[in-house]
């Protein structure tokens, strides 16, 4: 589309005040604060930060704990990413039926996405409990006996995923449902002409026609994953014996419970370094897959 | 409708249904935990549906605490911020949806970054920076931060490049301003995607625990989820009053997006997240 | 133009709704920020402060409560940007730290009146000789327990002379009544650690706290026993036996047999137990060790009012008032002991043994006192914890523990 031409260099600088200068005291500046945090042992409560130089981030180069918190954060990623996207297809599609009533399943699958974190934590918390939980008794109920999924190292984080799940599904579903009602119908009856299945019309025609937004999907759930903290605070402390912890706990822990604010900034940076990678990372590969009209 | 129509519907219903069965199983839950009273909260074996059914929770949460005042303070915080982020980002994602300048991709990809970087980072800077100005313990402190969203910028720009030029041109020959061109034609142009943000702002706001927590310190200002969070205790957490708190708390959210939802769904789909 | 108009004017309404703060007369303002009448004894505190404000009527106090969880980020954030409120709470796991760092003012005790306030408690918020906190109330932890239970197993109840052989003995037979029901709860964290290593001779750290001493014999014994509760006899129940419940919850539903936990559970065990329970002096090991645990309202150095906050802290700490409602209320043991304060404490009753609480008093310990506790205690529960599901034993442990920390901390 053509771009206007006259010249509105007055009301550009106008509009763009209020955002600018929200960027700058809100984002900016809070950043590189972070960033000269990160090069001092600051203990909050005591008066002016310390430079130290590079010291923060080579002892958490030097330590055991950054590699295993970024290998749950990664474990976590593995789970979660797969699952939310490919259970808010199913969704979408279903939604995308036309079938009467269907209105009502998507104001109700929203519930969750409603509910606040702190809520919906202590709710799953108490539901995830081995031995008197809801979950562990519904199964009781069909012969199967639930593990200890909050206290069982290896069921931890699965927790954390399937939580996770359950609270973003309706929004993402919504979002991919959005998506596909902006394919154009005839479309797909020219498929049906030509003898396409369902299969090959999912394959070669839904797709790639809503690539575009299971793309922002991707980068949304992504950035959410590297920041995954409050489900992880109520519902394991980052327990048992580690295996949820995450670099946001950490984070919040090193600034806060143990006073060392310098560690904590050069822990974001390095947070902030991995976002901004694999953002870029997926915005070269989108060329590969993701499909523009 | 033919045989195999409504075989598709029956089916499409049945596998909907369960998947929210599902994922209302802990809604059902946390409402029969707020009917129960203390001591059937560890009842084993579990009562699913409590045996005596206790209003207590809620007789709780509406009269013990100074609920009303903080259902007024999170309504007020909430519209606030909510105006205020939409206002804002509609001016930007104008002038970055419709016009030209020096550093437009630069600024628009610094304005993406800062949504990477975690609020437990910047939360002190920020304090600082809003105790500087004089805002903390005042709403404004509070709703303050909303005036930058990257999301809504996003969100709105996408839509924006949508609208056609002539529109703009035309008001210009009429001798319109471009402020007044914003108010006449982008913002009733813009009342799908500014409903959807209106939803999405209004449903984070509202849940938002940090600022207010931070920043409040008069306990007359106190919004629902700092309120709530205070039954949440050292030793103990009272479940049926908290699970009471929430459900209330989430009555407004609940209605607004019920009415919203429609128009929500259409923003996404003609924002065209793309 | 129209819509702008009632945009600008809700946002504006939003504002000036709230932007009124104004100050009444001309009485000092003062800002006390604490946790601890959170969750049922915020009526106590107002009547604390209205018996203060009567006896000075030039003071104003604006009391704010905040929940345990949030409240030490909270005064982190609010000390680091300059606006820590004029007195506040802190705990002695904490107060170190804020007394190091310069963030509390010296408290001039020939000024005000403590002379009520118990010896150990005062001494405990002193950084050198210098007073930088007054402690309101203390605690100690006591052994509880269900005596329904206990009358069901067909045996004697605890005495104060109970070791953990007894203990054990008795939590067997009530850990036999049914598959639900458990004997003991002591949870397994670095607090219990130090004091149950106390007990069997050992400690934490060498005497003049220079050095860990984490794997000395004594303590891997200690660990051992601690540990074999949970894994061996089980008696204690393990984490997925508790399944997220806390063991308060536990003893509350009639279902544990004895439990080892501090006497500000008292209040709450008196409102929700529906079973007869009482108290005696927590049994040791070789010797008897308890918790001592304490708050204490500390002045910020950055305070306008120093005095007026000195005066209100004085009267939260020393005054026979504040304690009495203290006392009456069951919240925790005041400082100021004096003959009535103790008669109206040993009055509320359940638990009707409150002589327990006093006898405690002779065998209480503290942390090691170092300004990374905090970091320390969660990386020693990391081995602990791993001991507990049998991926170490109790020596491993303690020796990787030793290494680490040594190394971490030097």
């Amino acid at each position: 589309m053509k771009k206007l031409h006259k010249n509105f260099k007055f009301y550009i600088i106008i509009f763009l005040i209020p955002c600018s200068i929200g960027y700058l005291i809100f984002s900016l500046l809070p950043m590189i604060s972070a960033l000269y945090l990160s090069f001092t042992s600051w203990d909050v409560i005591g008066g002016t930060p310390n430079f130290i130089g590079a010291e923060n981030y080579q002892n958490i180069f030097d330590g055991d704990e950054f590699y295993r918190v970024m290998g749950n954060t990664f474990k976590f990623i593995i789970l979660y990413i797969p699952g939310i996207i490919i259970s808010s297809f199913l969704v979408a599609i279903l939604f995308d039926t036309k079938v009467k009533g269907v209105t009502g399943f998507r104001i109700l699958l929203f519930i969750p996405v409603l509910t606040s974190w702190v809520a919906g934590s202590i709710i799953w918390k108490s539901a995830l409990n081995g031995q008197y939980g809801l979950i562990n008794n519904i199964l009781g109920l069909i012969g199967i006996e639930g593990p200890g999924w909050l206290t069982d190292t290896k069921w931890s984080m699965v927790s954390v995923v399937l939580v996770s799940i359950w609270k973003d599904l309706g929004f993402f579903s919504l979002i991919i449902f959005g998506g596909l009602r902006g394919i154009d119908k005839t479309v797909y009856e020219a498929a049906e002409i030509d003898g396409a299945n369902s299969f090959q019309t999912l394959r070669r025609i839904t797709l790639p026609l809503v690539s575009p937004t299971l793309f922002f999907v991707l980068i949304t759930t992504m950035i959410n994953s590297f920041q995954l903290f409050p489900q992880v605070m109520v519902m394991t402390g980052g327990g048992p014996l580690g295996s949820t912890q995450v670099i946001v706990e950490r984070i919040y822990t090193y600034g806060f419970k143990y006073f060392n604010m310098g560690y904590a900034a050069a822990l974001s940076m390095i947070l902030l370094i991995v976002i901004v990678s694999i953002t870029i990372i997926q915005l070269i590969l989108q060329k590969k897959w993701v499909f523009y009209e | 409708m033919n045989k195999k129509l409504k075989l598709k519907s029956l089916s499409v219903i049945a596998i909907l249904f369960l998947i929210t069965a599902v994922s209302l199983v802990p809604f059902l839950w946390m409402i029969s935990t707020s009917l129960k009273n203390s001591s059937a909260l560890m009842a084993v074996p579990i009562e699913w549906i409590p045996k005596k059914v206790s209003f207590d929770s809620f007789v709780k949460v509406l009269k013990e605490l100074p609920f009303l005042k903080s259902l007024m303070n999170s309504v007020a915080i909430t519209l606030g911020s909510t105006i205020l982020t939409l206002v804002s980002s509609s001016l930007a994602a104008f002038i970055f949806a419709k016009f030209e300048f020096k550093f437009k991709n630069l600024i628009f990809i610094l304005f993406l970054a800062s949504m990477m970087v975690p609020i437990q980072v910047t939360g002190i800077p920020i304090f600082i920076i809003l105790t500087k100005l004089g805002l903390n313990n005042s709403f404004i402190g509070v709703i303050a931060p909303s005036i930058f969203n990257v999301f809504a910028i996003f969100l709105l720009r996408q839509y924006m490049k949508n609208i056609s030029n002539e529109f703009i041109e035309a008001a210009l020959i009429d001798g319109a301003n471009l402020f007044q061109v914003y108010l006449k034609i982008i913002v009733p142009m813009s009342l799908v995607p500014l409903t959807t943000l209106f939803v999405i702002n209004f449903m984070s706001y509202w849940n938002d625990y940090f600022w207010p927590l931070i920043i409040l310190t008069d306990p007359n200002k106190v919004t629902l989820p700092v309120l709530l969070s205070k039954l949440n205790t050292q030793y103990a957490t009272e479940y049926n009053t908290l699970m009471a708190g929430s459900l209330v708390s989430m009555t407004p959210i609940l209605v607004v997006y019920t009415f919203a939802q429609k128009y929500f769904i259409r923003g996404i789909q003609e924002g065209g997240i793309k | 133009m129209k819509k702008l108009t009632v945009f600008i004017l809700l946002v504006f309404m939003v504002f000036t709704i709230t932007a009124c703060n104004k100050d009444d007369d001309g009485r000092i303002q003062i800002d006390f920020l604490n946790f601890s009448s959170n969750g049922g004894q915020e009526e106590t505190l107002a009547a604390m402060i209205e018996a203060f404000e009567t006896e000075n009527p030039d003071i104003k106090v604006n009391v704010e409560t905040l929940g345990y969880d949030d409240y030490f980020t909270q005064l982190a954030i609010r000390v680091a940007g300059n606006q820590a409120p004029d007195v506040y709470e802190l705990n002695i796991e904490n107060f170190k730290a804020y007394a190091d760092k310069g963030a509390l003012s010296e408290i001039d005790t020939t000024k005000i009146d403590v002379s009520q306030v118990h010896e150990t408690t005062l001494e405990a918020f002193q950084i050198g000789s210098k007073q930088y906190g007054l402690p309101t109330k203390f605690s100690n932890v006591v052994l509880i327990y269900n005596k329904d239970l206990f009358d069901e197993a067909g045996i004697d109840y605890p005495t104060n002379d109970w070791t953990w052989d007894e203990e054990l003995e008795a939590a067997q037979a009530i850990r036999a009544l049914g598959d639900g029901i458990f004997g003991v709860s002591r949870p397994i964290q670095t607090h219990e650690f130090y004091k149950t290593v106390v007990q069997n001779g050992g400690s934490m750290m060498n005497v003049d706290q220079t050095e860990f001493t984490l794997n000395s014999v004594e303590n891997i014994e200690a660990l051992g026993m601690m540990i074999d509760r949970i894994n061996e006899t089980n008696v204690t129940p393990n984490a997925e036996q508790l399944g997220g419940m806390g063991d308060w919850d536990l003893f509350l539903s009639g279902r544990l047999g004895m439990i080892v936990t501090g006497i500000w559970a008292f209040s709450t065990f008196a409102d929700e137990a529906d079973f007869d329970w009482d108290i005696v002096v927590e049994p040791g090991i070789k010797t008897k060790a308890t918790h001592f645990f304490s708050d204490a309202v500390v002045v910020s150095s950055k305070s306008k009012q120093q005095e007026a906050g000195a005066k209100f802290a004085a009267f939260l700490s020393g005054s026979e008032e504040a304690a009495l409602l203290r006392a009456d209320a069951n919240w925790d043991l005041p400082v100021a002991l004096t003959d009535e304060v103790v008669d109206t404490y040993k009055s509320i009753t359940p638990p009707l043994n409150k002589q327990a609480v006093f006898d405690s008093l002779d065998y209480l310990v503290t942390p090691p006192s170092l300004e990374r506790f905090n970091e320390i205690a969660d990386d020693l529960k990391s081995y602990l914890d791993r001991a507990i599901a049998k991926e170490l034993t109790a020596k491993e442990a303690l020796d990787q523990a030793q290494a680490f920390i040594s190394s971490k901390y030097e």
